[in-house]
């Protein structure tokens, strides 16, 4: 391989066709004379443009039915013309430079193009220059060289993370080793699980209990997930009824009188609030919208009058306090619903962790734009983190997550994305140039994914996510199963 | 993001030919090349950066053909009508491209191509690239051998300078495959790329003759086209004339003379070939010892089993693409002969770029 361009932190290197190297592989360009080297990743394998290319492409398209072409070479030049044809440009993303075994991220020098040695970097001895160990590791996979690659719990540690590629590439097996690998530093997980994918990971796939069988507490609203009026405060039942239900803020403002009524009178049931609604003394369409959101509530089964059938969040949360996961299977469940349950969550957690019964949690959230309102975006990325609610979006929808939570995301787990606006969202993260994000995330295989971000101290890294043994929920029905 | 495009021209345009499997010529080119390269071991090695528009073939044409004002000569338009039938029709074309130089010569490479058309179909064989390391010191011995196997006891002759070696080189090869070819084949076309004078030093009129003899006594035909001629009738330039009907036709010239003042003899009839609509004509000779009918009937031949682009048979087309260098080509030759004569690869300044800065175009030669 020879130095062949560098323009701003952009260089191109020339590589023979027996020199294998793919995007997202690292190279070293050591220069003997300055003893320093250019950290590189390979962001896109092009064919290098050699004089004379095209004619003799030309001249070879033409060797088809109509002309039978032979050759007489008895001296092989011809395979070192195919070799000159098959030579490649790799362009590179400088990282950084290494000078007297210690690694800069800046890189405001050029190596000699004449003397310059370059090789290969495996991903191992670039974990161990960068100083990137696991302390609290988690085993995403492993890198390219088949070397296993760990990340640091605690780079997870409030930071607001993604994990976003299209669909059926692994972002929610990713995200459930995440969730995994958290649980077993003893960390609490909240999953706002859509499809109800998660709920099994207390099952290994041949659907024996695994070993965080006990960890894991799946929680239906209106089934297992069940709250008796006072276990509410009143503020998170305003959430819900103004931004879940739409409650206008004429009624919302009865609402707080008859909540507060029944409260002083010790009756604040599902029961009494209903009767108190009928009989209260206002506008009739106040008392009509009351009714609607009334019945709205009553018919999510999220409430109860009965104490024994009640198990909220907080009475979960004990069962987890050395590390578990409580998943919200919000599948199968009305979009209305979904949304109550989805305010009743995050505010109790703002609740429980301003009171510091919980110390922080770790919030994974699928596909959020189908239940998350819009003023959350913004909650959850600054207030909420500062409570200690940690975020993970996974979406296979990049555009329903905005601008600047891509900014301030902390890590992204990349997968493959083909679609050119996909990416372009996408490589708004500032974690790594968009050129990077644009090539490499277009050719991740299946099951690969690009970690940018704290985990990986901002030098992008390709992993083969590992298989999970684990029972495998939200797949796709299929109508043509049998034949399958 | 692309490499810059380096100005590499292909070779303008050469010639070789071949016949088809019992030629022995590439066995002995293997062995001149192998030999003129095998004392080359370790020298330094300058690859050749540009590769002007350099003549690799010396054509007739090229070398000045007085020919006579004949203000007497007069023109006559012959249609044609193409005769479809299974004739063999044979082009050939060589190229050459210097690819370099060490401390003691010049590396240039040589290829050749035959192409024919056989049952509706092209066929191509391409033979080469052959490396040679000529020097001063074997030069005398590689185009003595060369040329003995060519011209079979044609005389002495003076050996070309290092700088002309590489276009003599070439002729002699096509010589060389000429004759082959006129040797293996029967009652088929030949095509050559060029004229049929003769009387240069690679064209002796004894070795023209001598080609031209074998084909006929094979019952071939060769048909020379010209690209470009230097010939002007009453101060048009040959090609420049056209005839009173439409192509296919040729211009014949009555009372055209047979010599030419000087060593110069032309052994073939002279015409101007408009074989299809479109701007081109070609001057085309047609072997002077074959009957104007015989002569007729194979450019007729030719027309009905070929293809033609502007007038230009498609046999012929193909042998010169094939058989020409691309820039990829030098390339891969460099890396070749650097890997198998382990040489060093250096880059001489250019003298004009450092003297004249952007203004110094050109070969440094």
């Amino acid at each position: 391989m020879r130095l062949y361009r560098k323009e701003g932190n952009t260089v191109q290197i020339l590589a023979l066709p027996t020199e294998n190297v793919e995007k997202g592989e690292y190279l070293l360009i050591e220069d003997p004379a300055t003893r320093r080297s250019l950290i590189t990743q390979v962001i896109d394998v092009q064919f290098a443009n050699v004089p004379g290319i095209l004619e003799e492409l030309l001249r070879n398209s033409t060797t088809n039915d109509l002309v039978h072409e032979e050759s007489f070479d008895p001296l092989g030049v011809i395979s070192h013309v195919a070799y000159i044809q098959d030579s490649r440009l790799l362009v590179c993303k400088i990282r950084g430079t290494m000078e007297d075994g210690k690694l800069r991220v800046t890189a405001s020098w050029l190596p000699s193009r004449s003397q310059s040695t370059i090789k290969k970097l495996p991903t191992t001895s670039l974990l161990t220059l960068a100083k990137i160990s696991a302390d609290l590791p988690i085993q995403l996979g492993e890198t390219r060289e088949l070397s296993q690659f760990n990340i640091d719990a605690q780079t997870l540690d409030g930071r607001l993370n993604i994990v976003t590629g299209k669909k059926e590439t692994g972002k929610s097996h990713l995200s459930k080793l995440l969730v995994m690998g958290l649980i077993d530093h003893g960390a609490m997980v909240v999953v706002l699980d859509l499809n109800g994918e998660y709920t099994h990971l207390g099952f290994s796939s041949n659907g024996e209990k695994n070993e965080h069988f006990s960890k894991i507490q799946a929680l239906t609203p209106g089934d297992n997930l069940k709250m008796t009026l006072p276990q509410m405060k009143l503020r998170v039942m305003l959430d819900i009824l103004i931004h879940a239900l739409h409650l206008p803020g004429t009624s919302a403002r009865e609402f707080r009188r008859i909540w507060r009524f029944l409260q002083e009178q010790g009756t604040l049931t599902l029961h009494e609030l209903g009767e108190t609604i009928k009989n209260w003394k206002c506008n009739t369409h106040v008392r009509d919208a009351l009714f609607s959101r009334y019945y709205s509530l009553l018919n999510s089964r999220f409430f109860t009058d009965n104490p024994a059938d009640a198990n909220g969040l907080e009475e979960n949360f004990r069962k987890i306090r050395n590390g578990g996961a409580l998943v919200i299977n919000l599948h199968d469940i009305s979009l209305v619903d979904r949304q109550v349950a989805v305010e009743y969550v995050l505010g109790k957690l703002v609740e429980m962790l301003t009171q510091w019964k919980i110390k922080a949690v770790f919030l994974f959230a699928e596909e959020a734009h189908l239940y998350l309102r819009e003023t959350y975006w913004d909650d959850i990325v600054t207030r909420m983190r500062h409570f200690g609610v940690f975020t993970t979006f996974v979406t296979n929808q990049p555009n329903t997550i905005r601008e600047n939570i891509y900014r301030q995301a902390d890590n992204v787990f990349l997968f493959n994305f083909t679609n050119e606006h996909d990416l372009e969202v996408v490589s708004r993260a500032a974690k790594v140039d968009a050129e990077t994000v644009k090539s490499v995330a277009r050719d991740l295989p299946p099951r690969h994914c690009l970690v940018l971000g704290r985990a990986v101290k901002d030098f992008p890294v390709v992993v083969r996510v590992k298989a999970l043994d684990v029972q495998a929920m939200g797949h796709t029905r299929l109508f043509f199963t049998e034949k399958n | 993001m692309l490499i810059e495009q380096l100005h590499y021209a292909t070779t303008p345009k050469y010639n070789f030919p071949q016949s088809l499997e019992d030629l022995q010529l590439p066995q002995r080119f293997i062995e001149f090349s192998l030999r003129s390269m095998k004392k080359i071991n370790g020298e330094y090695f300058q690859p050749n950066e540009i590769t002007p528009y350099e003549p690799a073939k010396e054509s007739t044409e090229n070398i000045t053909l007085a020919f006579p004002h004949h203000n007497s000569c007069t023109l006559r338009s012959v249609p044609l009508k193409p005769l479809l039938d299974d004739t063999t029709v044979v082009a050939v074309d060589v190229s050459s491209i210097k690819v370099g130089e060490t401390e003691t010569g010049v590396l240039c490479a040589l290829r050749g191509a035959v192409v024919w058309r056989e049952k509706r179909r092209y066929r191509c064989l391409r033979i080469g690239p052959f490396p040679f390391h000529i020097t001063e010191e074997n030069k005398r011995e590689i185009y003595g051998m060369l040329r003995q196997f060519c011209f079979k006891g044609s005389g002495e002759t003076n050996t070309p300078s290092l700088i002309n070696m590489q276009n003599r080189m070439c002729n002699l090869l096509e010589r060389w495959l000429q004759m082959g070819i006129s040797c293996s084949l029967h009652r088929s076309v030949i095509l050559w790329d060029g004229s049929l004078t003769a009387g240069t030093i690679d064209s002796p009129v004894n070795v023209v003759s001598q080609l031209l003899k074998v084909a006929r006594n094979r019952l071939n035909t060769v048909l020379a086209f010209s690209k470009i001629t230097r010939l002007r009738l009453s101060g048009h330039r040959l090609t420049d004339l056209s005839g009173k009907c439409s192509p296919p036709y040729l211009l014949k010239f009555n009372d055209f003379p047979a010599h030419t003042s000087g060593t110069m003899c032309l052994l073939g009839n002279i015409f101007v070939a408009k074989l299809t609509k479109g701007s081109c004509s070609f001057r085309l000779d047609i072997d002077r010892e074959i009957s104007w009918e015989h002569g007729l009937e194979a450019v007729q031949r030719l027309l009905g089993n070929d293809m033609f682009l502007q007038s230009y048979p498609e046999t012929l087309r193909l042998a010169h693409i094939f058989s020409t260098f691309t820039a990829n080509e030098v390339i891969g030759i460099q890396r070749f002969i650097a890997q198998k004569c382990g040489l060093k690869m250096v880059t001489r300044p250019n003298v004009r770029r450092l003297l004249f800065g952007l203004f110094g175009k050109g070969s440094e030669d």
